[in-house]
């Protein structure tokens, strides 16, 4: 008799949380490493850790630099590109493409650091 | 009417894609090793479907025509959270096997106490994200269909309770990115006809604002939820029956449910609590929360409750599980960004064209409206019908996305962590859930929108974020230290809206500080939990448990083997 592989459920990640955290209690473990792992995980760490950082500073420089800059420089309410308030384009475009170029960077910084 | 109908065909979908869940989706497991390799393309789009709520499609212009160009700050906020997620979170919680924070609390501290305080923090978040879902649902069933809002409300429970009891949670990964791609059509579509059908005039007008002060034409106001309206001249005012009122000099209180015509040329009277429509503040790219008059506070206030909380919002950390590994679900994330940075470029056209055509909805209180009244504004043939039609349907699509995935988390918060049952009783605990979320939606219509919104964001930035972030990244932190620090969070925020919602009026920098409490909920948060940390001893295994979640899959020779998956 051909082997037939068993009928699995194809579930969405909510419905397959919910199976399984009903059976998954109690069954914790000690995490182990082994000695290479533990040592090739806390350089990662480290690296990762001052990448991060960097990459944090950069997003809260944008998030709270950009409300300083809108009230201590009024002005820019009044000029205007292509018709539209400065300081509106400013809100309302610059900050999208500034923060896909972070997240693009970020990540790629993020995968080097792994594939050393 | 035919809006109204466009919402069957919505409806209908989700409730088959829910009974097909219970029947048909079941298949070999080489098809579910394939699910579990959705790419991290999939995958952001399916995030991105499921985090793009009501709030995002209606409740971002609504709060432009309410409050100001400051209010594109949301959105900017809800994308700048998928950084601080790629840069401190996505990974290692993949990495940690953990589906949720629950999860994630006993993976990581091995304590059963913050399981359990996780799971009713997730209650919290979701009953408070959840809310301004309905309140929106309901106020926009109310305005296409000339229904009182509590119908709409109830209308909007029943759907999602009805799809959620007959098995829709099941709704796998490529419904949720094909929703995603839906949405961002329906929403940019009707924007980009809008922007080229109102001609130059309007275009014009919405680019140099003036305040709203006299009606240009007669104006028939339907107050929404109550309001209290502040006039300096006597105003005339015609009700349906024909007669004329006038309103002297003073304030008047306008019940929900009322409808009023002001004559053109009318002054227009201001509404207490709001700055003027149009007007100085209300062009200012800064918040102004409760009118307290510190611009800068209130915008970084709401910055840091967005987009630290988007890190704990427990139906979007769920998603990222289906990334095979760690390294996918950073790529998700990073993506997400992109997603989102598209759709929230439109919003602030709505906004912007809403104000010149619907400055009316200013007064009635139904600014969440605005988006699927405007092309009746600006064509009343089939056009202006069609694209009415599809804003609906996109709106009601996220408000399904979204209520689905918070109300599966909560159910699976009460049935898993805080009562023990099984899978039966899940499915069943969601339909008490939505109720309870319907109860809580109805009186809430008066509310701020723009602070119903962000709740849900500060209770998550004062709990999870700092629970997920010290947990990843300090080895240190040990149970204790996790427990009082979400207490304090949970405490501090949540008692912050109470006092809020019903403690007494207050003025100036406190107003801010209470009715959006993260500048110093998060940091006491965080002090509390690397105090406690620091005054006790970490576990043995705590710093192993935390550098497990910095390996990468491939590298992986010894014991720590690939994350356990959810099967």
């Amino acid at each position: 008799m051909p082997h037939r592989s068993k009928r699995v459920a194809v579930t969405s990640p909510q419905t397959r949380l919910a199976h399984s955290r009903g059976r998954a209690r109690g069954r914790w473990r000690v995490p182990r490493l082994d000695q290479g792992d533990a040592e090739r995980a806390a350089v990662l760490y480290r690296r990762q850790r001052v990448q991060g950082l960097l990459a944090l500073a950069l997003i809260t420089a944008l998030l709270l630099g950009l409300p300083l800059l809108f009230a201590a420089w009024p002005e820019l309410d009044e000029l205007r590109l292509l018709g539209i308030p400065l300081s509106w384009l400013v809100l309302a475009v610059l900050p999208y493409p500034a923060m896909v170029l972070l997240a693009g960077w970020q990540l790629y910084r993020a995968e080097r650091t792994e594939e050393r | 009417m035919v809006a109204l109908l466009a919402l069957a065909p919505v409806m209908l979908v989700t409730l088959l894609i829910g009974l097909r869940g219970v029947a048909a989706m079941r298949t070999t497991s080489d098809f579910l090793v394939a699910s579990r390799r959705v790419s991290p393309l999939l995958n952001s789009a399916a995030v991105s479907g499921e985090y793009l709520s009501a709030a995002s499609f209606l409740g971002v212009a609504g709060l432009v025509v309410k409050d100001g160009i400051g209010s594109l700050w949301y959105p900017v906020g809800f994308t700048a959270g998928y950084i601080t997620m790629l840069i401190l979170v996505a990974a290692p919680m993949r990495r940690s096997g953990a589906l949720t924070v629950p999860d994630f609390a006993e993976a990581r501290l091995a304590s059963p106490a913050l399981r359990r305080l996780s799971a009713l923090v997730v209650l919290v978040i979701g009953v408070l994200y959840l809310v301004p879902q309905f309140r929106t649902a309901g106020l926009v069933l109310s305005a296409v269909s000339a229904t009182p809002y509590w119908v709409g409300v109830v209308i909007a429970g029943a759907v999602v309770s009805a799809t959620i009891a007959l098995g829709g949670m099941r709704a796998a990964t490529y419904v949720q990115a094909f929703q995603f791609f839906l949405k961002l059509l329906l929403f940019i579509i009707p924007a980009v006809w809008l922007v080229v059908q109102v001609g130059p005039d309007v275009r014009h007008d919405a680019v140099h604002p003036v305040e709203f002060t006299v009606f240009e034409h007669d104006t028939t106001v339907s107050f929404r939820v109550d309001a209290i309206l502040e006039t300096e001249e006597p105003t005339p005012v015609v009700a349906p029956d024909g007669s004329t009122t006038t309103l002297g000099p003073g304030q008047h209180t306008i019940e929900a449910g009322r409808t009023l015509v002001f004559a053109e040329g009318a002054p227009v009277p201001g509404i207490r609590g709001d700055a003027p429509l149009g007007g100085p503040d209300w062009q200012r790219p800064l918040l102004n929360l409760e009118d307290a008059g510190h611009p800068l506070l209130s915008t970084i206030a709401v910055i840091v409750a967005i987009v630290l909380g988007t890190m704990g919002l427990p139906h979007i950390l769920m998603r990222f599980h289906t990334s095979p590994d760690g390294r996918s679900a950073r790529r998700t994330a990073a993506i997400t960004v992109a997603l989102l940075s598209v759709f929230y470029l439109f919003p602030g056209v709505y906004g912007a064209l809403g104000r010149v055509l619907l400055p009316q909805l200013y007064l009635s209180g139904a600014t969440d409206t605005v988006i699927v009244a405007l092309p009746s504004q600006v064509d009343t043939g089939w056009a202006g019908t069609l694209m009415t039609a599809m804003l609906t349907v996109g709106a009601f699509a996220a408000f399904l996305a979204t209520s689905l995935g918070l109300l599966l988390v909560i159910s699976g918060a009460i049935a898993h962590d805080l009562v023990p049952a099984g899978l039966r009783k899940l499915r069943f605990s969601a339909v008490p859930a939505a109720a309870a979320i319907v109860l809580l939606a109805l009186p809430s219509a008066h509310l701020d929108a723009g602070l119903l919104v962000t709740w849900g964001f500060t209770v998550a930035s004062s709990t999870f974020c700092p629970l997920l972030v010290l947990g990843i990244w300090w080895s240190r932190l040990t149970a204790q230290g996790a427990l009082s620090g979400v207490i304090a969070g949970l405490l501090a925020s949540s008692g912050s809206i109470l006092v809020a919602l019903f403690g007494p009026p207050l003025d100036g920098w406190p107003a801010i500080l209470i009715v959006q409490p993260a500048p110093w909920s998060v940091p006491l948060a965080f002090a509390t939990m690397v105090a406690v940390s620091l005054h006790g001893s970490p576990a043995p295994w705590s710093r192993t448990a935390m550098l497990r979640l910095h390996l990468d899959e491939e590298h992986v020779r010894g014991s720590a083997r690939r994350p356990p998956d959810a099967t």
